[in-house]
């Protein structure tokens, strides 16, 4: 093996990293000081602080060759599940999720590293399964992987963050190879749910029962026999496919099965979410609902960016954001703050940004030979792509309110760590593919 | 390589195929990045970019507060140009900002403040209730303030966190009750009158004229408000140090009226409290010299504490002191018309002057009996001995004689039916009846009986008191009237130089011959040296020349009350002539007061007399009433 030298680094990967390590801490420093100067906040000390220690993981981690993880990964996995348990007993709250945990001031966030140790045991599981991923059972084995961790972290209740895993558990579902129909049921029941869920919520605030769809969807007495007619299709339907093996039946039991789970899930998700979920949800629909309560957050990021124009009012001259009518400025809605000052130059010029590490780490995940690998560079580039979307969609108003952080940029240390040790696996698989194959 | 072939062939395959099968997917995973990233990117230049002006504005809008400064009106003066009618008075209005005040001092400040104004502590917790203790905005607490107590808060500003105070100057009217129906008053703008005005540059919170030459003259007077542009936070607190933008006011101009004081002043104690009006016009320009009115109200109350109540109060007063009677109440003319008739017949009817009637008193036409006021009757009398005795009967004969037709058509010369374009608000002008109108509206014939009350100014006809005035006016001048008017100059504010001097302005020319007119005066004059008038113009100051009426009213003797004159009679200098009308409404006693009016005023005019100096030189029969009332 030759000595690893810096040569070997992903030059892209690194680079497009630091810039927007750095169009974040200027962005936090913005988002740090008031319109005539003062600067009130020293989050963006602590940004470079947190993002100097960081860069130090990422280049230690990058020279680890990253093969050995997948033996830890197990290790690594029960590790966070552990810190996680224990999040919940001993950890402080913070806006009314028990997430954190540590001393004083300094904390980390487990559920943000165990992201990565998810994505690490998940795509060991599955790549050990081999085409068995196939089978229902070892799908279901999967997702529990993925679900008892978003479970634990629900329970803290960080809405969000638990969101997170379903999306890194379908990027390395799919590209490790699971049927295509295993993961559309995944995706219908979220989506049904999450329909389900604002029809509800939405009836019950905004319209006043002007639909019949609504009635129906109201009444309980009816959606409980809905519910058990569609259980004794699925019944009918299991006991025909057991003994007939027709294959039709599948996609009955496909069906009726997605209906219900989802019909399930939505009474689920409407007894434990709390209102302000619901009323995100609302907003996310209608905002004008509640212009000054919580319709407030979408409406003035919206205006904030849309006000940016094209070359934006100039670093330090946002009015939506020196003049505080954008909320949480240095942590879910840096990117409004940055579209705002910078205008669409800076929004393509992130969005680029964005795109060239992603593509890059798929195209590193993709060169190596190793499935493992494969799955691994997967899971954190459909992490990151998934804040991404989500923190900007969210900024840009396309998105309900979520507070996931916009990775790289957003201010908190345990993010920005995640994603570093993230890209630097990533790396890593980088430079020792090219060692093995110089 | 760490992953080990730990299998047969057939895993080897499966491993190959799930590669490649991986490759693919990435692929997809890709087109999916991709294909996201596009779809934002063009979200984003719609936002930013087709949209961007319109979140510009709205951000900007977020943040920028406009506060208006208002401009100061203009004065208002009499045409000595020396005092001013109407001036504006320093006051100022006081507001709190509850977000400046700690939570903790609230009460102890609210009831400092309470102390400092006299007023309630309750007062101020009502106007600044709890769920406004977290804002940056001031909330107004009491208007009217005067500088003491202003400098007062000032010099303890420590004592008075949150309390500010802004200049809101009252509106000052001197001699206040005389001249309240020329002059108005202000009020803020009303919802009703902003959606009018809105695009000529009023805004919420303007004070605006609400009557008289206040509302008149409007736009003179109120001149340009200024804009302060403030740029706030979220939780309104204005940014000190960020620049602003302001834009000046322009202060309104003064107006300079035609009206005298002294003569204003006079005439309102000659009218003295008997429900009526009195105007004195220079018929050579239109300028009204006096407008007077009985009831009236002070325009100062307007500012007070109570202006809604006391407001309300004149607004049901049976009396309407609100009205302005001089250009908004029509009346009979009675015998005043009995000039117009003088002036039709000569006019018609070759050697007029000449032409007798005889009254017995009465004049029988059809099975109707016409009585004259005299019920012994005058004899026989020509044209202007009937006119100085008023004798009814001789009219009813010429009116007979000129028909119904003739009537009209001089009346409307004469400038009966129409307004007079006063520059005030409101006029209301009085009526001329023709036959149609009658039959028409009444559904009834026009007859003969109605041509004879028309010939003595009875039944349907009415004017208001200004449109006598005009009628005056057109015999003074010969056939012209001038439009009546009250603004003589506009001026500017601070150094006082003329900007626009209201030019004379014909309303009228007659097509009655100018001999016609001269002969008028005479009569008009003889009905002062040997007529009806004979005993109460006694005034030695000028030759008058008038005519008096005295107009049936539903009320068993009482009657309303005219004199309509001019003086001097003759004269080579027309500038020097003025009209005077008096006109005292039947609700008063009747002690036939009109032309008892005009003679003080008369003697106050030209003996240069206030009217207690008139009254001491006349030393008037009627004296005794004089003193009743003072």
């Amino acid at each position: 093996m030759k000595k690893i030298q810096l040569k070997y680094f992903d030059f892209f990967l690194v680079v497009t990293n630091i810039i927007l390590i750095f169009i974040g801490i200027l962005f936090i420093y913005s988002s740090n000081i008031t319109s005539v100067g003062v600067v009130f906040s020293k989050e963006y000390l602590k940004q470079i602080l947190w993002a100097i220690s960081g860069l130090g993981i990422f280049f230690l981690l990058s020279l680890y060759p990253y093969e050995r993880l997948k033996t830890i990964s197990a290790y690594l996995y029960l590790l966070s599940i552990l810190l996680l348990i224990l999040t919940l007993i001993i950890g402080k709250e913070v806006n009314g999720a028990r997430s954190w945990i540590g001393f004083s001031d300094i904390g980390i966030q487990p559920s943000e590293f165990t992201k990565i140790a998810v994505i690490l045991f998940l795509s060991s599981y599955i790549s050990n399964t081999g085409e068995k991923i196939r089978e229902i059972k070892h799908f279901l084995i999967a997702l529990a992987i993925t679900g008892i961790p978003a479970m634990l972290i629900l329970l803290q209740p960080d809405f969000g963050t638990a969101l997170v895993y379903l999306p890194v558990f379908l990027f390395v579902a799919f590209v490790g190879g699971s049927r295509i129909d295993h993961i559309l049921f995944i995706l219908l029941t979220i989506i049904l749910t999450g329909t389900l869920v604002s029809i509800s919520a939405f009836k019950d605030i905004v319209v006043s029962n002007t639909h019949f769809l609504f009635h129906f969807l109201d009444d309980s007495e009816v959606m409980f026999y809905v519910a058990l007619s569609l259980l004794l299709v699925l019944l009918l339907a299991i006991i025909g496919y057991l003994f007939l093996k027709r294959k039709y039946f599948y996609w009955v039991i496909y069906s009726a099965g997605l209906f219900l789970l989802s019909m399930g899930a939505t009474k689920l998700a409407l007894r434990i979410m709390k209102n302000y979920q619901i009323m995100r949800l609302i907003i996310f629909l209608k905002p004008e609902i509640d212009p000054r309560g919580s319709g407030w957050n979408i409406i003035q990021s919206v205006t904030a960016v849309g006000s940016g124009g094209f070359w934006g009012k100039g670093f330090l001259h946002g009015t939506q954001s020196h003049y505080r009518y954008l909320p949480q400025q240095s942590t879910d809605f840096i990117f409004s703050i940055l579209a705002e000052e910078w205008g669409f130059i800076g929004c393509v010029l992130v969005l680029t940004l964005f795109s060239i590490l992603l593509i890059r780490g798929l195209f590193v995940a993709y060169k190596t030979k190793d499935t493992w690998a494969t799955l691994v560079g997967s899971g954190i580039i459909g992490m990151i792509f998934f804040h991404v979307i989500i923190n900007i969609g969210m900024a840009i108003g396309v998105m309900p309110i979520t507070g996931i952080p916009l990775f790289f940029l957003s201010y908190g240390g345990s993010s920005l760590w995640t994603g570093l040790i993230g890209m630097a696996i990533i790396n890593s698989m980088h430079i020792h593919q090219k060692i093995t194959t110089v | 390589m760490i992953q080990k072939n730990h299998g047969g062939k057939n895993h080897v395959d499966s491993s190959i195929r799930t590669q490649i099968q991986l490759k693919e997917r990435i692929f997809i995973f890709l087109g999916i990045i991709v294909l996201i990233f596009i779809v934002y990117i063009i979200y984003l230049f719609n936002l930013q970019i087709v949209k961007g002006l319109e979140y510009k504005k709205k951000a900007r809008n977020l943040t920028r507060r406009e506060i208006i400064i208002p401009a100061q009106r203009g004065e208002i003066y009499d045409r000595n140009y020396d005092i001013p009618l109407v001036e504006n008075v320093e006051s100022f209005a006081i507001s709190i900002i509850p977000g400046d005040i700690p939570d903790s001092e609230k009460i102890k400040i609210f009831k400092r403040l309470s102390r400092v104004l006299k007023i309630d502590v309750s007062y101020i917790e009502k106007k600044v209730p709890a769920k406004y203790y977290h804002l940056y905005q001031p909330i107004e607490i009491e208007s009217g303030v005067s500088f003491d107590i202003v400098a007062y808060i000032a010099e303890h500003s420590e004592d008075f966190p949150g309390v500010s105070w802004r200049s809101k100057p009252k509106r000052k009217y001197r001699l206040s009750k005389s001249m309240a129906h020329i002059l108005g008053y202000t009020g803020d703008i009303t919802k009703e009158e902003l959606q009018i005005l809105y695009n000529e540059g009023y805004s919420p919170g303007t004070i605006i004229g609400k009557s008289g030459i206040e509302r008149q003259y409007d736009r003179i007077l109120r001149g340009k408000d200024g804009k302060r542009f403030k740029i706030v936070d979220v939780k309104e607190r204005s940014l000190r140090d960020e620049k602003v933008e302001e834009i000046s006011p322009v202060p309104g101009r003064n107006i300079v009226l035609t009206v005298d004081r002294r003569i204003q002043e006079l005439s309102e104690k000659a009218l003295g409290p008997r429900i009526g009006s009195v105007i004195v016009l220079k018929p050579s320009t239109g300028e009204i010299l006096a407008m007077a009115s009985y009831p009236r109200y002070d325009p100062n109350i307007f500012e007070g504490e109570d202006s809604e109540k006391l407001y309300k109060q004149l607004l049901l007063d049976p009396s309407s002191p609100f009205l302005n009677r001089a250009i908004q109440s029509a009346y009979p003319p009675a015998s005043t018309f009995k000039v117009i008739m003088t002036g039709a017949f000569m006019e018609e009817v070759p050697n007029a002057k000449e032409r007798t009637f005889t009254c017995t008193g009465s004049l029988q036409y059809g099975d109707r009996v016409f009585r004259c006021w005299r019920k012994n009757g005058h004899g026989t009398l020509n044209l202007f001995q009937g006119l100085a005795q008023s004798c009814d009967v001789y009219f009813y004969n010429v009116g007979l004689e000129l028909g119904v037709e003739r009537i009209v058509s001089y009346a409307r010369d004469f400038g009966l039916g129409s307004l007079t374009g006063i520059d005030l608000p409101g006029e209301v002008g009085g009526f001329v009846p023709t036959p149609e109108w009658k039959e028409k509206v009444h559904h009834m014939k026009w007859l003969g009986g109605d041509t004879i009350n028309l010939s003595i100014g009875q039944g349907y006809i009415t004017l208001s008191p200004i449109q006598m005035a005009d009628m005056v006016a057109m015999v003074v001048n010969e056939g012209t009237i001038y439009k009546p008017h009250l603004l003589k100059e506009i001026r500017d504010p601070s150094t006082g130089k003329l900007i626009k001097e209201y030019q004379k302005e014909i309303l009228h020319r007659s097509h009655i011959k100018k001999g016609t007119f001269i002969e008028l005066q005479k009569a008009m004059r003889g009905v002062v040296t040997e007529g009806t008038a004979n005993v109460v113009i006694t005034t030695k100051a000028v030759e008058v020349a008038g005519k008096t009426g005295t107009s049936e009213t539903a009320m068993e003797d009482r009657f309303h009350s005219w004199f309509a004159a001019y003086a001097p009679y003759k004269t080579d200098n027309p500038d020097e002539r003025v009209v005077v009308v008096v006109m005292v409404e039947a609700a008063n006693e009747w002690e036939w007061w009109a032309p008892k009016a005009a003679n003080i005023i008369f003697q106050g005019i030209f003996a240069h007399q206030n009217f207690e100096e008139a009254v001491a030189t006349l030393k008037p029969w009627y004296m005794k009433s004089i003193r009743s009332l003072e």
